[in-house]
């Protein structure tokens, strides 16, 4: 009995992989002349795009694909890469990357260098409703593309709805958002927080992204010479005084320190970050025991900037061309894999007519964790205005580097003239091409 | 070995084994001539050289001499020569868990190889003194960060009972952060040590330990008359192989750290310092940074070598002697 009823399954089983293969048939009719190949490798630095990649692209019948991910702390992720790239001539076709992802801190590395082909010559065309700066980024110094970016970045400040209340009087995000349009009101309110007994942000980084990426001149001169935006110095400034009188605290944007401030019982008011942020930092907050769903609305905050970004690229020597046009496609211009990833994962997409869909739409709001408020709406006003300009190659470790020298001055243990030192030291060591002030 | 066979006619046939020697020992020379010598001298010629990478351009390699060490021993404004604290940083921290490491592993060896102790359940002590070997050290670096960290238990405990301030922060004072690496190093190796030198201890002929007590010794006078000198080569051994994976402690400091070597880089150790200059294959300054290493190792081996060999080798000779007086 039981073996017949084995044999029963195993020709079920088969007569279903059957069934699909035959279902799939018609669409291999139009297959294209060029052979393509049956691995996809992936080079990431984190899981983010996977999750989406699984759930909303359907890998071609026969293609295996391989996640190489390794973590971005300490340039770890680039270095791997760059040894993968240069091996990407002499490797076997099945080996060869067909697409890695970047982030807007060291894009322009890959993307102006023979390892990321244009994305014309397999037939994607950027299309209308992409954000342009997301294209800029992605060109070479000649208008070249290489990639595409899935997400659209603008960043603003979520704050915790009770704790306005209780400092403000207010939750009402047009009334908040008046009392920190600018920065001189938004270091007074950290004040009025303190005298409450809270924090204004969580990490000495927080605001950081909010001034680097408005700066007016790029990390390296012509010369290659290190120089300090404004812009670098106010954040500098800001922090010094946040630390001196308590207004934030000594952790890292990434450290659990500041995460547990999301809890139901955290004290801290602001949070800095784009779209991205809530999966990405603001699990805590989304906890069903200890976080505060719903305690959160979103304003555009002092200063409108951008913050981070993922890019695909397409990598020089791929034999996967047209799944590779396949995956831009459905991350840019599909319109139904944009409208799952706002509702769906609260995703920003790349893709203007969608988010002006849902800017307009007064009956849609992001319930996973602002109570409905359209958060779309808020970032469709910031997108407009962010512009693609003073990137360097190097800004990765720099700013990493910067902030975790500085720390160290934050948290008491040094002088910030030793902190400096220790930063420009770093920087000749990651770096040996750059000049460093007289130290 | 050569020996002289006789055949059935009852002439001599010489037969060498040595050769299987020789046979045998080949496939050691070979790698290590092609996976560790082969390296090093590239690694010192690599040093003379301006070599790394600006993005993905190769800059290099040019000639610069002797450029890269003068960078390396150019002081800075404040007139510290920076690779030489970053050698006084690793010796500290190798030191203040070598201490306790050779102490407890000594005791403990002691006791476990004692006849008059005769400790019951050997196997399961020596296995758990060993385990902590067994994790990684990265692993077990990031389990003291989460374990020390702002937001971890110690710190929740502490408070908890007074003993500190909330505000204290384990990772911002030199002490607390390398009182850690020490700690780590320290619970990491003992139990090596420990059977390496109970391995020693075993070697020693136990008639020796009776006879001293039985002519009265105390265990002091034991230990050090009798275990200590005999142990020496084997003691030498493990502290100078100790000292050398010290030399290159980069693991639990990075991890700990998260790079950093806070606070102010006083938990920086040479191979950290060493692996920045990696980060965009600055092959010419790591090439140095690695001779230096190399000198230093060779140096400190080489003295502590001379300095204890020569205390196991100087009652020998008094022994010698004292058997000359009695003849």
């Amino acid at each position: 009995m039981k073996k017949l009823l084995a044999i029963l399954l195993a020709a079920l089983m088969l007569l279903s992989v059957v069934g699909c293969a035959e279902k799939k048939d018609p669409t291999e009719a139009n297959a294209p002349a060029k052979p393509q190949g049956k691995v996809f490798n992936i080079y990431a630095w984190n899981e983010e795009f996977k999750g989406f990649f699984e759930k909303y692209y359907t890998v071609p019948e026969g293609v295996t694909v391989n996640w190489i991910i390794n973590p971005s702390d300490n340039g770890v992720y680039q270095q791997k890469l760059d040894e993968a790239l240069k091996g990407q001539a002499n490797a076997k076709d099945d080996d060869k990357i067909d697409m890695f992802l970047a982030e807007a801190d060291y894009i322009g590395k890959y993307v102006d260098s023979a390892y990321t082909m244009d994305v014309t010559s397999f037939g994607f065309k950027n299309a209308s409703t992409m954000y342009d700066y997301t294209i800029k980024a992605a060109s070479d110094s000649k208008g070249v593309c290489k990639g595409v970016s899935f997400q659209c970045c603008p960043a603003a400040v979520i704050y915790r709805k009770s704790i306005a209340k209780d400092v403000l009087g207010t939750d009402d995000p047009a009334e908040v958002q008046a009392a920190m349009d600018s920065w001189e009101k938004f270091d007074a309110l950290a004040a009025k927080a303190k005298e409450k007994g809270y924090y204004m942000t969580a990490s000495f980084a927080e605001t950081f992204r909010a001034f680097s990426n408005n700066c007016t001149k790029p990390w390296v001169d012509a010369n290659n010479n290190l120089q300090f935006d404004p812009q670098i110095t106010a954040w500098m400034d800001q922090t010094e005084n946040y630390i001196k009188n308590g207004y934030t605290l000594t952790a890292g944007v990434w450290d659990t320190e500041k995460t547990n401030q999301m809890f139901k019982d955290g004290k801290t008011m602001c949070f800095f970050g784009p779209a991205w942020y809530y999966n990405f930092c603001m699990n805590n907050a989304m906890d069903a025991e200890k976080g505060c769903v719903g305690d959160w609305r979103i304003v555009k905050g002092p200063q409108a900037y951008f913050w981070g970004g993922t890019w695909l690229l397409a990598a020089t020597g791929s034999d996967n061309t047209e799944m590779l046009k396949d995956i831009f496609e459905t991350f840019t211009v599909n319109e139904d894999v944009c409208t799952k990833l706002v509702q769906n994962e609260n995703q920003y997409p790349n893709n203007t007519k969608i988010v002006e869909k849902f800017a307009k739409d007064s009956s849609y709001g992001n319930t996973a964790i602002l109570d409905g408020q359209n958060d779309i709406a808020v970032f469709a006003e910031l997108a407009k205005d962010i512009k693609w300009e003073n990137h360097t190659n190097y800004d990765q470790l720099l700013n990493e580097g910067l902030q975790n020298k500085l720390q160290e001055f934050y948290n008491g243990s040094v002088s910030k003239d030793v902190a400096m030192k220790n930063f420009y030291n770093y920087v000749k060591e990651v770096y040996a091409n750059i000049n460093v002030p007289q130290n | 070995m050569e020996r002289k066979i006789r055949r059935k006619d009852g002439s001599l046939r010489s037969v060498s084994y040595a050769k299987w020697g020789y046979i045998f020992i080949v496939p050691f020379f070979l790698a290590y001539l092609i996976f560790t010598l082969v390296p090093q001298f590239l690694t010192v010629y690599n040093s003379f050289f301006e070599n790394y990478q600006d993005g993905l351009n190769q800059v290099g390699p040019n000639y610069v001499g002797l450029d890269n060490y003068k960078t390396l021993f150019t002081p800075d404004s404040a007139g510290t020569v920076r690779i030489v604290k970053y050698v006084a940083n690793t010796m500290i921290m190798w030191f203040a868990g070598a201490v306790p490491q050779f102490v407890i592993a000594l005791l403990l060896a002691i006791f476990f190889t004692s006849y008059r102790l005769n400790i019951k359940g050997q196997g399961f002590f020596k296995t758990v003194i060993y385990m902590p070997n067994l994790i990684m050290a990265a692993a077990f670096s990031m389990l003291f960060f989460t374990l020390f960290s702002r937001v971890g238990p110690i710190q929740a405990l502490l408070v908890k009972n007074g003993w500190i301030d909330a505000s204290f922060d384990f990772f911002s004072h030199r002490i607390t952060v390398r009182g850690m690496i020490a700690t780590m190093n320290f619970l990491m190796w003992f139990g090596n040590t420990t059977i390496v030198l109970m391995a020693g201890i075993m070697g020693i002929d136990q008639a020796l330990f009776e006879s001293a007590t039985l002519d009265g010794a105390n265990a002091w006078q034991v230990f050090f008359r009798v275990t200590m000198p005999l142990l020496m080569p084997i003691f030498v051994y493990c502290l100078i192989t100790a000292m050398i994976g010290g030399i290159q402690m980069f693991d639990v400091p990075q991890v700990l750290t998260k790079g950093n070597g806070a606070p102010d880089e006083t938990t920086r150790t040479l191979v950290m310092y060493l692996n920045n200059y990696l980060t965009n294959k600055n092959y010419g300054m790591a090439g140095a940074i690695s001779v230096i290493i190399f000198i230093v190792t060779g140096a400190l081996g080489g003295v502590v070598y001379k300095m204890l060999v020569k205390q196991y080798k100087e009652p020998q000779r008094q022994h010698r002697r004292r058997k000359g007086d009695v003849l």
